[in-house]
C-alpha cells in the first residue's frame, strides 16, 4: 500500500522552497513476474516487487526530476533538494510553459476476475506449454519455439502542487513468442505479441494457440508454393496488422507534440509534421487514425494520465486532414493548446513524456470480401516481419510475413518477401476502401532517453491501397 | 571487506540455509545524472539513485531470479525465493553456475567522475561550440553514470568491481533536413571533449546542406564508428548461443566458417577500460577478452555456464543479467563491449580511394526480415554525404540501406587505424569501433 503522508511531505518540501511552476510527485508499487518456456522447457522463472518514487519541478528555469527505489520521507527530502537543483541549473532563457488543466481527485482501476497474483508458475508453464504444443502439432519443423509470459499489478499515486491526487491500480499481462520455420533449406520467422490489461482470463481472448498453429502452417506453405512478386504498381490490401503499424508509425509518432517541437531532436526524431500544419491534408477522406486510451481491457488502457489528465479518444488524423496532435501538459503549453491526456511514463524512474496508447484506423463501412473482390491486380499483405521508418516518419518499409496474390477479385497462391517502401503521404492518399472490421495487435513502443518501452495497441480494418509500388 | 560483496555474500548464505543448491547474489549501487536538451537549450535534468539485488536461487534443478528491491527486506525475499523456487518447473536446460577459485583484475575508477556535481557545464559547451561552427539548432543528452556491484555465489564467486562514464550525444541541424551527429564517451573527466563533438556535430550539418534525393543502386558505403555500432552491435550480439539455440542467429552453424572479410576482426572486450567494463560476468566469473570474428572467420560464441555445457564447451564469461529484461531472459549470454580491431587506412584515405560512394554518418531501426539468413534494412540518418571519385561532393537524404549482414561484412575492404568509443542511444551498442568502407552495398528508396 502506498504511503499517501510520504509523498504529501515532498510536495510540502517542494512547495516550501519558493515560487514554482509545478511540483509533482508519484510513488509506485509492483509485483511482476515472469517465464519463458524454450522448446517445450522451463527456460526461466522471475519475480520482482518494487517500491519507489519521484519528483518533478518544473521552474521557469527548467525542470528538474529525481527518483529512487525507496519510499520514505528521509529519502523525498533528499530527491526534492536534488530535483529543485537540477531545475534551476537548467538556465533556460526561454521559460517553460505547462498547460493550464483542471485539478483532479481520481481513484481508478482495472479489474481482474482471475486475480494475476493467484496464478500458480504450474498454471503458467502449463498455458505456455499449450502454445508450444500448438505450434509442435503442425508437423513442421520449427526452431526457436520461445514463448515469454510477463505480468504484474502496478499501483500508482501521483499528487501535484495544484490539488491533483489520482490513484490506479493496473493489472497487466503480455505474451512474446519467437518460431522460425524451416522447409527446404529456408527458414521464415514469426515474432507475436498479446496483451491486455486485467486478469488471468484475458488469456482467453486472445486465441494465441490457434492463431500460433496456423502461422506455423501459413508459413510452411510460404516456403514451399510463395512467389516473389515481380516489382511494379499494384493495388495493396494491408490486414489489420499492416494497417496497425503503419498508423502507429506514421501517424502516431510523427503526431506527437514533442516531436513535433524538437524535444526528441536526437535520439527518436524531429517529424515531418509542423506545428502549423493542423487542417493540412496528409491523406485521402478514409485515412482517419484515432489514438484511444479508453479501450477496455486494451494493453494501453489508462484512464488519467501522469499528469492526471483525463484520457480521451485522440483524432489525428481525420477524414485525410492533420487534425490532432499528441500533448502533454509541456508541449501543449507550449503550442497554447490543451494536454489531451498523452503524458506516460514506463516506470517511476522515467520521466513522463508524450506517448501513443492504443493507436488504430477507424473503420469504414466495406466488408473484407468486398474489398477483395474490388481488386484485379493485387497483393494481399495479412502481416508484416521487417520493417522502419525514418527519424521524421516519412520513409516506412513494410516486408510482408503473410501475403497473397489477389487476381480477379480473388486470393490467390502466397506471396514471399513483398516489399511496401513509401513516403507517408504517399500511403495515406493511396488509401480508397476500409472494412468495417477492427482488429488489434500488442505491441511494446520504444521512445525517450533512457528508452521506455511502453504497452500500446495498433491495429485497424482492412485497408486497400491502389496503385502502389511493390517490390 | 566492501559493503555490496559483504551484502551480496550474506544474501548467498541466507540462500543456501534455506535449502538452496546454487545461489548467486549481485547487489548493485548507482547513481546517473542526466540532461537533456533540445532547440539549443537544456529540457530536462534527471537524476536516479537506485540500490538492489539480482538474486538468482536452484533448488533441484529448478531455478528462479529476482531483482531485490528493498535490500533491508532482502533476507526475507530470499527466502521466500527459495520456497518459490521449490514449487517451480524444473528448468531442463539448467547445467549450473560458474565454480572455481576466481581472482579479478583490480580497476581504478577516476575520482573526478564520481564527485562530479555540475555537468551542465559540457551541455553548454556543445551546444555553444555546435552554434558557433554553424548549427542553427542542437539537441542531444549528456550522461554521467556512477555504479559499484559486489557479487557472491555459493559456486566461490566473491567480488566487487565499480565504473563510472560519461557519455555526450549531440545532434545539430543546419536546416531542417541536415544534420549531424556527434558522441563523446569517456571514462575520464579531462577526455570529454564537449566543445569538440559540437563542432564535429555541426561540421557534418554544414557538409549535410541542401540535400537531395538519394538514388536507389549498389553502392560503396564509407561509415563512421558511429553507424557501425550499429552495424557491430546487432552482429556480436548473434553471437550468443542462446540466438544460435533459438534460430535467431546467422551465425548458426557458421563456427570456423568465414563470415565477413579477412579485414574483420570483432572481440567481446569487457576488459579494456570503457563505459561497460566489468571484471565479472553476472554469474561472477571473471570477464576476458573473447574473440568473436577473427579474420573474418567465426571463432566463438558468446556463453554462460548453461549454454556452454549444452554446447560441450566452456563458458566465455559472459553471462547476462540474473532478471529478465525486455525480451532478454535472466543470465542470457550478453557482449559486453565490442570491438572492431583497427586496421591501417586513415578516414581521409578511404574517402579519396573511393570513387562512387556514400560517407555514412549515423543509422537507426537495423531491423532483420530474416535474422537466420541476416537479410535486413536500416534506415541511415544525419550527414549522409555523396563521394564522387575520392571527394566528397554533395549531400543526399531519404535513402535505406537493404542488404544482408553477411554479405555487408564479407564486402568490408578497408577499416581506419583510428578507433573511437561509442554509444548512442538505442542503435549503436558500446563499443571501441573504426570507420570502415563496405563495397557495393545495397540502397533502396521510397516510391
Amino acid at each position: 500500500m502506498i504511503d499517501e503522508d510520504v509523498a504529501e511531505h515532498m510536495l510540502d518540501l517542494a512547495t516550501a522552497k519558493g515560487p514554482l511552476v509545478l511540483a509533482e510527485v508519484r510513488l509506485e508499487t509492483s509485483d511482476r513476474r515472469n517465464m519463458t518456456v524454450k522448446q517445450g522447457e522451463v527456460h526461466s522463472v522471475s519475480t520482482s516487487s518494487d517500491a519507489g518514487m519521484n519528483v518533478r519541478i518544473v521552474l521557469d528555469t527548467g525542470i528538474g526530476f529525481a527518483s529512487t527505489n525507496s519510499i520514505s520521507k528521509s529519502s523525498g527530502a533528499v530527491l526534492v533538494r536534488k530535483a529543485l537543483g537540477l531545475a534551476k541549473a537548467g538556465k533556460r532563457k526561454r521559460k517553460v510553459k505547462l498547460s493550464r488543466e483542471k485539478a483532479v481527485t481520481a481513484d481508478w482501476k482495472v479489474p481482474q476476475k482471475r486475480p494475476l497474483r493467484d496464478v500458480s508458475d504450474e498454471e503458467r508453464m502449463s498455458y505456455l506449454n499449450s502454445l508450444d504444443a500448438a505450434v509442435m502439432d503442425s508437423g513442421s519443423k520449427v526452431q526457436g519455439r520461445y514463448f515469454d509470459i510477463a505480468d504484474g499489478e502496478v499501483e500508482r499515486l501521483l499528487l501535484n502542487s495544484e490539488g491533483t491526487r489520482v490513484r490506479s491500480q493496473v493489472p497487466i499481462i503480455r505474451m512474446f513468442s519467437f518460431n522460425m520455420v524451416s522447409s527446404k533449406g529456408q527458414s521464415e520467422q514469426s515474432f507475436r505479441e498479446w496483451g491486455s490489461t486485467g486478469g488471468w482470463e484475458r488469456i482467453d481472448g486472445w486465441g494465441a494457440a490457434p492463431a500460433l498453429s496456423e502461422e506455423i502452417r501459413v508459413l510452411k506453405d510460404l516456403i514451399d508454393h510463395g512467389k516473389a512478386v515481380k516489382p511494379g504498381s499494384y493495388d495493396l490490401l494491408c490486414g489489420p496488422e499492416v494497417a496497425g503499424i503503419a498508423a502507429h508509425e506514421s501517424c502516431g509518432h510523427p503526431m506527437e507534440a514533442d516531436r513535433i517541437l524538437g524535444r526528441e531532436m536526437s535520439q527518436a526524431g524531429k517529424s515531418f509534421v509542423k506545428p502549423d500544419m493542423l487542417g493540412e491534408v496528409i491523406g485521402s477522406k478514409h485515412a482517419t487514425v484515432i489514438d484511444d486510451p479508453t479501450v477496455p481491457g486494451s494493453y494501453g488502457y489508462y484512464e488519467y494520465d501522469q499528469e492526471g489528465v483525463r484520457a480521451k479518444p485522440r483524432f489525428l488524423y481525420r477524414k485525410g486532414v492533420i487534425n490532432e496532435f499528441l500533448h502533454n501538459r509541456e508541449t501543449a503549453g507550449a503550442l497554447g493548446s490543451k494536454s489531451n491526456g498523452s503524458s506516460r511514463s514506463e516506470v517511476y524512474s522515467k520521466e513522463p513524456i508524450t506517448r501513443m496508447a492504443n493507436t488504430f484506423v477507424a473503420p469504414g463501412d466495406q466488408g473484407e470480401d468486398e474489398l477483395v473482390q474490388s481488386v484485379r491486380d493485387g497483393v494481399y499483405m495479412k502481416s508484416f516481419t521487417e520493417w522502419n521508418i525514418d527519424d521524421k516518419r516519412y520513409n516506412q518499409k513494410y516486408v510482408s510475413r503473410e501475403a497473397y496474390f489477389v487476381k480477379g477479385g480473388r486470393i490467390a497462391g502466397p506471396a514471399r518477401g513483398c516489399v511496401l517502401e513509401i513516403t507517408t503521404p504517399r500511403f495515406w492518399k493511396s488509401l480508397d476502401g476500409v472494412s468495417d472490421k477492427v482488429e488489434f495487435v500488442a505491441a511494446e513502443c520504444g521512445k525517450g532517453d533512457p528508452i521506455q518501452g511502453m504497452e500500446v495497441l495498433t491495429g485497424g480494418p482492412m485497408l486497400r491501397l491502389r496503385g502502389v509500388h511493390l517490390k | 571487506m566492501s559493503r555490496l560483496k559483504e551484502t551480496a555474500e550474506r544474501l548467498v548464505e541466507v540462500a543456501r540455509d534455506a535449502g538452496a543448491d546454487d545461489a548467486i547474489a549481485e547487489v548493485i549501487d548507482s547513481s546517473t545524472d542526466q540532461i537533456r536538451f533540445s532547440n539549443s537549450m537544456i529540457d530536462t535534468s534527471n537524476f536516479w539513485r537506485e540500490v538492489h539485488a539480482h538474486v538468482f536461487v536452484a533448488v533441484d534443478g529448478r531455478t528462479i531470479s529476482s531483482d531485490v528491491r528493498d535490500l533491508k527486506g532482502a533476507p526475507s525475499t530470499v527466502r521466500e525465493l527459495v520456497r518459490m523456487a521449490k514449487l517451480t518447473p524444473v528448468n531442463e536446460g539448467y547445467r549450473g553456475i560458474a565454480s572455481g577459485r576466481f581472482k579479478y583484475r583490480r580497476t581504478r575508477t577516476d575520482p573526478r567522475m564520481l564527485s562530479l556535481r555540475n555537468p551542465a557545464r559540457f551541455v553548454h559547451d556543445a551546444i555553444g561550440s555546435a552554434l558557433e561552427n554553424g548549427a542553427v539548432d542542437v539537441g542531444g543528452t549528456l550522461f554521467v553514470r556512477r555504479g559499484r556491484w559486489g557479487i557472491a555465489s555459493s559456486k566461490g564467486a566473491l567480488a566487487e568491481d565499480g565504473n563510472a562514464s560519461m557519455d555526450l550525444s549531440v545532434r545539430a541541424f543546419t536546416q531542417p533536413e541536415a544534420s549531424g551527429q556527434a558522441v563523446c564517451v569517456t571514462t575520464t573527466v579531462s577526455k570529454m571533449k564537449a566543445m569538440d563533438t559540437g563542432a564535429r556535430a555541426a561540421d557534418l550539418a554544414v557538409k549535410a546542406k541542401d540535400p537531395v534525393q538519394g538514388e536507389e543502386g549498389k553502392v560503396d558505403l564509407v561509415m563512421e564508428p558511429l553507424i557501425m555500432g550499429s552495424m557491430t552491435g546487432h552482429s556480436a550480439s548473434m553471437a550468443s548461443a542462446l540466438a544460435v539455440e533459438l534460430g535467431m542467429s546467422m551465425y548458426a552453424k557458421k563456427i570456423g566458417k568465414r563470415v565477413a572479410s579477412e579485414d574483420v576482426t570483432i572481440i567481446d572486450d569487457p576488459s579494456m577500460g570503457s563505459m561497460t567494463r566489468r571484471t565479472f560476468d553476472h554469474e561472477g566469473m571473471p570477464t576476458r577478452k573473447n574473440i568473436v570474428i577473427k579474420d573474418g572467420m567465426l571463432k566463438s560464441y558468446l556463453h554462460n555456464t548453461s549454454t556452454a555445457r549444452r554446447f560441450k564447451t566452456r563458458s566465455t564469461a559472459n553471462a547476462g543479467p540474473m532478471i529478465a529484461g525486455q525480451f532478454t531472459t535472466p543470465n542470457e549470454p550478453v557482449v559486453f563491449h565490442t570491438v572492431l580491431k583497427p586496421g591501417e587506412w586513415k578516414l581521409d584515405e578511404i574517402i579519396e580511394d573511393t570513387k562512387n560512394g556514400l560517407y555514412l554518418n549515423n543509422t537507426w531501426y537495423t531491423r532483420f526480415q530474416n535474422s537466420s539468413t541476416g537479410d535486413f534494412s536500416t534506415i541511415p540518418r544525419d550527414a549522409l554525404l555523396l563521394i564522387r571519385n575520392g571527394e566528397i561532393v554533395s549531400s543526399v537524404k531519404n535513402i535505406r540501406v537493404s542488404d544482408n549482414m553477411l554479405r555487408f561484412w564479407k564486402s568490408v575492404d578497408a577499416v581506419s587505424r583510428t578507433v573511437e568509443e561509442v554509444f548512442w542511444w538505442g542503435e549503436a551498442d558500446p563499443g571501441h569501433l573504426p570507420a570502415a568502407r563496405a563495397r557495393k552495398i545495397n540502397i533502396t528508396r521510397s516510391s
